[in-house]
């Protein structure tokens, strides 16, 4: 079996080379050797330095071990070994080399170090990051609005992002853009990087990377990359108030709310164009469906596939009323956690101004539609393990204080076509 | 020699092995605890796979619903805790008892009694810890335990208590041990056997022994504060008191990372042993060897920071730290390349340890350089707290210390029971071992690096994960296969193996000189060394005529193994060199003379450790209780008492401090 062990080993390389070229990226959408920055490219060269002697020493040393291991089986009638105890050249050679092969990593190492962590380009668009358990807030301070779990940068310009938490450790990580940064209580943290001109518009995933409790595995994000103009169209949007583009009244022309999700998968912002309600608020923008008009349709990797867990029922066939949510959103506890700009303004959980216009809920664990959102309003925590929103469905307690929700399901459904026709 | 000679010294005491539970809650005898932490941690390491295959069922495809977010948040922290702490420190420290008074020609450790208590403190302290799956509170921080999160504002229940205090109570075995073996090593040698002439698995343990007196007080301060916070509110982790959480992680890894050479380095050892026992030469560059133990020690206490690397430390620690983890790949590389030395020229046989010993070179290997692929911070930046860490820190625990573990319990087996462990299921026990870990750990570099993080309950569809993780979780049901083949291996071999004999293997260095499993006493008169391979001097004198000996005063340049007398002495003949397990007589007819005949005074057995390690663990329970209390509390705004934990500390307390007394004014032997 020994003598099998090296041409196994070839044949395994090749194979992987094989599957690694066959793979695009849709195959492996998180892969972090094919980066998209400055930042990832540094990374990368250095990885490609350190995979190249990290090969080199494993087939000298694999190939010794066997050679040794082959040539030196004990064979009958052979005399005993010579009883060498030591070289001193030879060990001397064996400390020298490995040392020579650590200074040529540790030079672009020590270089790739201090270029990465230099100061951010004046002209770099800041983006303060804030972790919570478990979902990312996201403010770009010189627009002056915040938003949640979906990020818009812009090609061809550096973004500086400042990592704070509210409360335990989370690292902040986009595979393909770069490195992951912790994002630390009581310190701020600083990372930046510049999205290549070249690409056209596109989304990645990003990811909390430092274990952060119950729901870690739960607390992802989306990067989207746009050209310069949609990004500045797109943040004049996110700073104007809430554009709801539902139609008002007659029932049966709202939202419906599919009482099975699997439908949800196409595309997760259903698109319900319609006349803007004036009297809830002010038309400001030209294409209130920028993330459609920019990403008609999403990469399979960018929607969640997510099960709803079982047992998590809503009534079929409700039609909800954009107009009746609205009301009910501002009688409801809704207001004290969440922000529409005008509307409400506390600001413990995501801020829901444009709420209608991202392609997620529940930091990238559901498509945002409204079979997800109805469930989700009704039941967050089982939803989602650990989630601090409270139940809103009737009855249903909260695992945390023990209060009940009041919502009936008609009233989770007004709701939900309320916060989807906010674009 | 098949002779099953009618018992000589008809008069004499003869040696008798003790039974009943209470000889063994009672032992002092270091071979019997070596035993018992034998037992203990395979049956942890057990606990700690059957975990770690719940994770990888889990794993096996996209958004598994075996388990719920909370369960897997505790089967991994109680995966890599048992591993760490009840499985591989334990399975180290179990060849700690047994072999190091052995190898130094001893007759126990330098504290008889103390080896007891760190035993039984262990063995609490690991079912303390394991109560909390009873009670739906398993610790589920991580083994890593980060504050803030596993501060009480983020991790009310007691999940983190019985960590954090069963780390303390581990703390305290693992410290006492420390201090024994350090004493014992010291010490004990026999006449003769100076530090370079120590076999090399009693030189690694000794570094380890150093690394657990340095370390294991640095975890211990850590703990304190986080137990202050969490029962008298302190502020050390206090976020909102404005601590910074760095200091955990500075303080954790100061820890943590010499923690990481204390696993590794007794499996190092028991492969030194091995190799040239089954290459039929000496350790090749023995000195370089012991040096290259002592600077991964060393450096091992300089490197903590690489664990950080994304915390935004900046560039020059970055840059400090980088190169401090790249320097500790040297004496580590000098190591694989003197292994492979010492094979060369050789005249190899491959027998089950044999092959585990070279699986932990060429596994080892692969971890080594994946280290050194994120001792670059940059790099690391893409790999740290991705599946990619999970696959380097495999190779390096399974591959490396696992992989050293099993040779060394095939290869001492025969020793501590006197029989053989079965050959064949031996080998399918390593292939089933070595395919399995290649598949389960290997494409983890691959999920690593294709953005899969580590520590999350499920994954997404359309990630491209998916394949990464089925073979991964394929490799870990051979795993189970092959560990069930070393149970049913290990229990047939312990009642019906082959009789080994004192030298089952043609081993080198003193313990293979008395009979197995040796007597209480050991030796029966203390042997006199004169080279680092005293037994190859006896019998195969050729392999070891380059090697330095004492000439001045030690005519006939042996070993001195008293008991030629006894029908069960060492085989002197240097006519033999078949190699082949002697067909030594039956070691139950074999009579030897008990300690009492021999003149040997020896430590009289004693339930005192037993008692002080269980008023230690009252006195923890109480603090538990106590958290419980302050919970309660808490939520009855006020209402509630602490009275009962408080009955219970001070009776812990007093129980410690009682038995404490009643074992110290106790004689250690008889008096004579």
């Amino acid at each position: 079996m020994l003598r099998l062990r090296r041409p196994l080993m070839a044949a395994l390389t090749v194979a992987l080379a094989l599957v690694l070229a066959a793979c695009s990226q849709e195959q492996l959408p998180n892969t972090t050797f094919n980066p998209r920055t400055e930042f990832g490219r540094d990374i990368d060269d250095l990885w490609d330095k350190l995979l190249f002697w990290g090969t080199v020493v494993f087939v000298f040393v694999e190939a010794a071990l066997i050679f040794v291991v082959v040539r030196y089986r004990r064979r009958e009638g052979h005399p005993e070994p010579k009883h060498v105890h030591g070289n001193t050249t030879l060990e001397i050679l064996w400390t020298v080399l490995p040392a020579v092969i650590l200074v040529l990593i540790a030079v672009p190492t020590v270089r790739t170090i201090f270029r990465s962590q230099a100061e951010a380009p004046a002209s770099a668009i800041q983006v303060n990051v804030v972790g919570h358990q478990w979902w990312w807030e996201f403010e770009y301070p010189q627009y002056g609005f915040k938003t949640a779990n979906e990020l818009y940068l812009p090609t061809g310009r550096t973004v500086s992002f400042h990592l704070r938490s509210q409360d335990v450790i989370h690292s902040f990580w986009i595979p393909q853009l770069g490195g992951k940064r912790d994002v630390i209580t009581n310190r701020t943290n600083y990372l930046w990087f510049t999205p290549d001109s070249t690409m056209g518009s596109d989304v990645w995933n990003g990811f909390c990377a430092e274990y952060c409790g119950e729901s870690h595995a739960n607390m992802k994000f989306r990067a989207f990359t746009v050209s310069q103009e949609d990004f500045e169209r797109w943040a004049a949007h996110q700073k104007s108030g809430p554009v709801i583009t539902a139609p008002a009244a007659p029932p049966g022309a709202g939202t419906p709310v599919a009482g099975a999700p699997p439908a949800a998968a196409q595309n997760p912002a259903p698109a319900q164009p319609a006349p803007a309600d004036g009297a809830a608020a002010t038309v400001a923008v030209s294409s209130p469906t920028l993330s459609q008009s920019l990403f008609p349709r999403l990469p399979e990797y960018a929607i969640p596939k997510t099960p709803i867990p079982q047992g998590l029922d809503f009534q079929e066939g409700l039609t909800g009323d954009v107009e009746r949510g609205r009301q009910l959103y501002a009688r409801t506890p809704c207001v004290g956690c969440h922000v529409i700009q005008g509307v409400s303004a506390s600001p413990i959980g995501p801020n829901l101004t444009h709420v209608g216009s991202r392609t997620t809920i529940a930091a990238g664990l559901y498509p945002n539609d409204a079979a997800h959102l109805a469930r989700w309003i009704k039941n967050a925590p089982a939803m989602k393990p650990g989630a601090i929103m409270p139940p809103m469905g009737r009855g249903l307690r909260d695992p945390r204080t023990n209060a009940a929700g009041t919502l009936d399901d008609a009233q989770i459904a007004d709701i939900v076509a309320y916060l989807l026709a906010l674009k | 020699m098949a002779t099953a000679t009618a018992p000589i010294h008809a008069t004499a005491h003869y040696h008798e092995e003790p039974t009943g539970v209470m000889s063994w809650l009672t032992t002092v005898d270091h071979k019997r605890i070596g035993v018992l932490y034998l037992y203990s941690a395979l049956f942890f390491f057990l606990v700690g796979g059957l975990e770690a295959l719940i994770i990888r069922m889990q794993l096996h495809g996209p958004n598994g619903t075996l388990v719920s977010a909370e369960t897997y948040n505790q089967l991994f922290t109680m995966h890599g805790t048992t591993m760490i702490f009840l499985g591989v420190m334990p399975l180290s420290a179990a060849f700690f008892n047994f072999l190091i008074p052995l190898q130094i020609g001893a007759r126990d450790v330098a504290f008889p009694r103390l080896n007891a208590f760190s035993y039984w403190v262990f063995i609490l302290g690991g079912i303390f810890m394991n109560v909390s799956w009873l009670m739906a509170a398993a610790p589920d921080g991580g083994w890593f335990g980060y504050t803030p999160l596993t501060t009480r504002t983020y991790s009310p229940g007691l999940n983190i208590d019985f960590w954090a205090i069963g780390l303390q109570i581990l703390g305290v075995s693992s410290l006492a041990a420390a201090f024994n073996f350090l004493t014992t090593i010291i010490n004990m040698r026999a006449p003769g056997m100076n530090l370079m002439r120590m076999p090399m698995f009693t030189w690694m343990s000794f570094v380890v022994q150093f690394l657990l007196v340095l370390a294991f007080p640095v975890i211990t301060i850590a703990l304190v504060f986080l137990q202050f916070d969490r029962l008298f509110g302190t502020n050390f982790y206090t976020v909102s008191a404005g601590a910074d959480p760095l200091l955990w992680q500075h303080l954790f890894w100061i820890f943590g990372h010499p923690e990481v050479y204390i696993l590794i380095l007794p499996a190092f050892g028991l492969v030194s042993e091995i190799l040239p026992t089954f290459s039929r030469k000496p350790l090749f560059g023995y000195p370089v060897m012991v040096y290259s133990g002592i600077l991964i020690g060393f450096l091992g206490f300089g490197v903590w920071a690489h664990h950080m690397f994304a915390v935004g430390m900046g560039p020059i620690p970055d840059t400090v730290f980088a190169l401090t983890t790249m320097l500790i790949a040297i004496p580590t590389g000098v190591k694989i390349f003197n292994w492979i030395a010492t094979m060369h020229g050789g005249a190899l046989r491959f027998t089950t340890p044999m092959l585990f010993s070279i699986g932990l070179v060429a596994l080892f290997t692969i971890g080594g350089i994946s280290g050194i692929m994120h001792s670059s911070p940059p790099a690391d930046l893409q790999q740290t707290d991705t599946y990619f860490i999970v696959a380097h820190f495999h190779y390096v625990l399974f591959g490396g210390s696992m992989m050293g573990i099993f040779g060394g319990i095939y290869f001492y087996f025969p020793k501590m029971f006197g029989r053989l462990m079965h050959e064949g299921l031996g080998k399918v026990h390593f292939w089933l071992m070595f395919i399995g870990m290649n598949l389960t750990f290997f494409p983890m570099h691959y999920a690593g690096l294709n953005g899969m993080p580590r520590r999350i309950y499920r994954y997404d569809a359309d990630q491209g994960w998916d394949g990464f993780n089925a073979m991964s979780s394929w490799g870990s049901y051979l795993l189970a296969v092959g560990m069930l083949i070393f149970i049913f291996n290990f229990f047939r071999s312990r009642a019906a193996g082959r009789v080994s004999g004192n030298d089952p293997w043609g081993g080198s260095t003193l313990e293979w000189s008395i009979p197995s499993p040796p007597p209480d006493y050991n030796f029966a008169k203390l042997p006199t060394v004169t080279s680092r391979y005293p037994l190859w001097d006896v019998k195969s004198p050729e392999l070891t005529s380059d090697i330095p000996h004492t000439r001045e005063g030690d005519k006939d340049n042996r070993v001195k193994v008293a008991g030629s007398d006894t029908g069960a002495n060492v085989h002197l003949s240097s006519t033999d060199r078949t190699h082949q397990p002697p067909e030594a007589p039956m070691h139950t007819e074999t009579r030897l003379p008990s300690a009492r005949a021999l003149g040997i005074p020896m430590p009289l057995s004693t339930i005192k450790p037993l008692l002080v390690a269980i008023g230690i663990v009252i006195m923890f329970t109480g603090m538990l209780i106590r958290s419980h209390e302050i919970s309660a509390m808490a939520a009855a705004a006020g209402q509630g008492s602490t009275m009962l934990s408080t009955i219970i500390i001070v009776a812990g307390v007093v129980m410690l401090v009682g038995s404490l007394y009643w074992w110290l004014l106790s004689p250690l032997e008889e008096h004579h």
